[in-house]
């Protein structure tokens, strides 16, 4: 904070007897103000990480016990199917995810320059983004359907063999539930990459065109690198976004079938509510943590060799 | 890239993208357009299913409009459809929603506003250690967080009521709000502050009098992206209301996913749609705003 915001040093005026207590509130009002969201800061998330990384701890079940068991529950974390079964879904579901980044780019590529209906197709691309994902689990899951959805409409057309009961598929449900993330997301990625093509200085535009190089190639070779900031931060979104997302999952398959569509936050969240084992569940949440901060990394690695640039 | 100025004169168009092939912008309307299809077919699935009778859906024609639209579904999905608990149909779930809406929008805009403006216009002493602190939160999963207030919630007797909701989501909104209020409060010029101050302003009469007023927008900013957000959510109100609290969302989920019965998929459309008016309304009066608010909120996840 730079030195002429400091402003708060007070020089009241000698203040009536028995003012002391109101003295004293203006002087420290802006570190009064402050306590809240240090409690909360403090208390909720710090506190709570700290409590749910104790309790992954222990040999807690349905009631909490503080008998210490080592890294026993993490052990049998990874003993369960389930669990390493979602997380190759995660893995599965953040690439294709990668999905919205890149149809967001190409639908913020082609409507950079273009002034007619600009304002109608990004209304139309952003909409979903609106919405909860339990309307879009539920209508994608409807679209799925296999004797009343699409699959019914592509083979009334005559497509006798055409499949497309995703969601009823081991093999295929995950990219069925991409397939309604994608719609979710694409818009706010087209409206990241919008912004990172505006940034682009508009010299090197007119110096293409000087130097008649195609706007295909300009975007190829020019404009994808100088966006490779824009890139990275869509990607950590992305990726932090795969790693949370739980509604999607209960609206369209409830992590079935048999566990095909399972994600690590909802496994927690079943492990929490359903099946009552705090432990584990405290132990899978420490993971998602874990690998929230994995998604984090590539800004981390970014700073430090920015910094070492210097 | 140094261009000669000889040639920067020449470049005299003010488009900075050269008109190209005509061709190719016929092309690019044509993918933008089938995207448009492609992004609205949801949508339009929805609204003609829900105006559909049972039968008329058995036949498997998804895209045929209506033969005789009917509003029974909506009526259903409003007043009786049955959540497995309920069969009350969306609307408690509609009231609870507000219920839980209201205060928690009020909570978190006076706890984080205030803090921001305390962090960007005064002087505190470790601002900024609070500061990444709460950019740190703002990554922090709900789930890690989810046992130990449920447990907490319990301790005060706010677990499964409507109030105990609003007050995690009070909690899940503060860092990410408290960052959004900063960086604004902080492009504020730092001479009207001064200017509170030799006034005699303190620092809630300028916060009042100076930093509020001038809050507009990232007032809206913020309001749409908390009503939107706190809308659509589902586990916080899955997790910490009991059944007769439960938001629209998890009544939503819990009609549609009820085994008891045929699934009445018109329902299941009408009462998708009932619950996604609320955000859409927003979505289309706001236009800029509301995408101001979802990039600033992208943290959030």
């Amino acid at each position: 904070m730079s030195q002429d915001r400091d402003i708060s040093a007070p020089s009241p005026p000698a203040a009536p007897r028995g003012a002391r207590r109101t003295r004293f509130i203006h002087k420290y009002a802006a570190y009064i103000a402050v306590v809240p969201v240090l409690l909360v800061a403090f208390g909720f998330y710090f506190g709570s990480t700290v409590w749910s990384m104790v309790m992954s701890l222990t040999a807690s079940r349905v009631f909490p016990d503080l008998t210490f068991v080592g890294f026993r529950q993490y052990v049998r974390l990874f003993h369960d199917d389930v669990w390493v079964l979602s997380l190759q879904n995660l893995l599965i579901f953040v690439l294709g995810s990668v999905g919205s980044l890149v149809l967001g780019f190409l639908l913020a590529v082609l409507l950079d320059g273009k002034t007619m209906g600009e304002r109608v197709f990004r209304t139309i691309y952003l909409y979903p983004l609106a919405i909860s994902l339990i309307i879009t689990g539920l209508v994608w899951q409807w679209l799925f359907n296999p004797s009343m959805g699409l699959q019914q409409f592509f083979r009334d057309l005559g497509l006798k063999d055409f499949d497309f009961n995703w969601v009823g598929s081991k093999s295929k449900v995950m990219y069925a539930i991409i397939m309604a993330a994608v719609w979710q997301s694409a818009g706010f990625y087209m409206v990241l990459s919008s912004s990172g093509i505006k940034g682009i200085d508009s010299e090197i535009w007119q110096a293409s065109r000087v130097d008649g190089i195609s706007k295909l190639r300009m975007y190829i070779e020019v404009i994808i690198p100088m966006m490779k900031f824009t890139f990275l931060t869509a990607f950590v979104l992305l990726s932090i976004g795969a790693v949370k997302a739980y509604d999607i999952i209960v609206a369209m398959t409830n992590g079935g079938p048999g566990g095909h569509s399972e994600l690590p936050s909802y496994y927690i969240v079943d492990m929490y509510m359903y099946r009552h084992n705090i432990a584990v569940g405290a132990s899978g949440s420490t993971i998602l943590l874990l690998l929230v901060v994995a998604c984090m990394l590539p800004f981390g690695i970014v700073n430090l060799v920015l910094r070492r640039r210097r | 890239m140094r261009i000669a100025p000889e040639i920067r004169a020449v470049m005299a168009a003010p488009n900075r993208i050269p008109p190209r092939n005509p061709a190719w912008t016929a092309i690019g309307y044509l993918v933008l357009i089938v995207f448009a299809v492609v992004f609205l077919m949801p949508l339009y699935v929805m609204v003609v299913t829900s105006l559909k009778s049972m039968d008329e859906i058995r036949l498997g024609h998804i895209f045929a409009l209506p033969r005789a639209p009917a509003l029974d579904a909506w009526d259903t999905a409003w007043n009786k459809a049955s959540s497995g608990f309920l069969n009350k149909g969306l609307k408690s779930g509609f009231w609870n929603s507000i219920k839980i809406l209201v205060p928690s929008l009020l909570m978190s805009v006076a706890v984080s506003s205030i803090c921001g403006y305390a962090l960007a216009c005064w002087n505190v002493k470790g601002g900024g250690a609070l500061l990444s602190l709460l950019l740190i939160c703002a990554f922090v999963p709900f789930q890690i967080i989810m046992y130990p207030l449920i447990k907490m919630a319990s301790w005060v007797k706010l677990y499964n009521t409507s109030f105990g909701v609003s007050v995690v989501h009070t909690i899940l909104a503060v860092p990410i709000l408290t960052m959004i209020y900063k960086n604004f409060f902080a492009s504020i010029p730092t001479d009207l502050i001064k200017a509170s101050r030799v006034d005699g302003g303190r620092f809630l009469g300028t916060f009042v009098h100076v930093a509020l007023p001038l809050s507009g927008n990232i007032m809206i900013v913020v309001a749409i992206l908390q009503i939107t957000g706190i809308w659509n959510d589902f586990l916080v109100g899955l997790t910490f209301a009991k059944v007769t609290a439960y938001p629209m969302t998890v009544n939503l989920n819990n009609i549609t996913q009820t085994q008891t019965g045929v699934k009445l998929y018109n329902v299941h459309m009408a009462a998708a749609l009932l619950t996604a008016i609320p955000p859409l309304v927003i979505y289309f009066i706001s236009g800029k705003l509301f995408i101001r608010g979802i990039t600033a909120g992208a943290l959030k996840g």
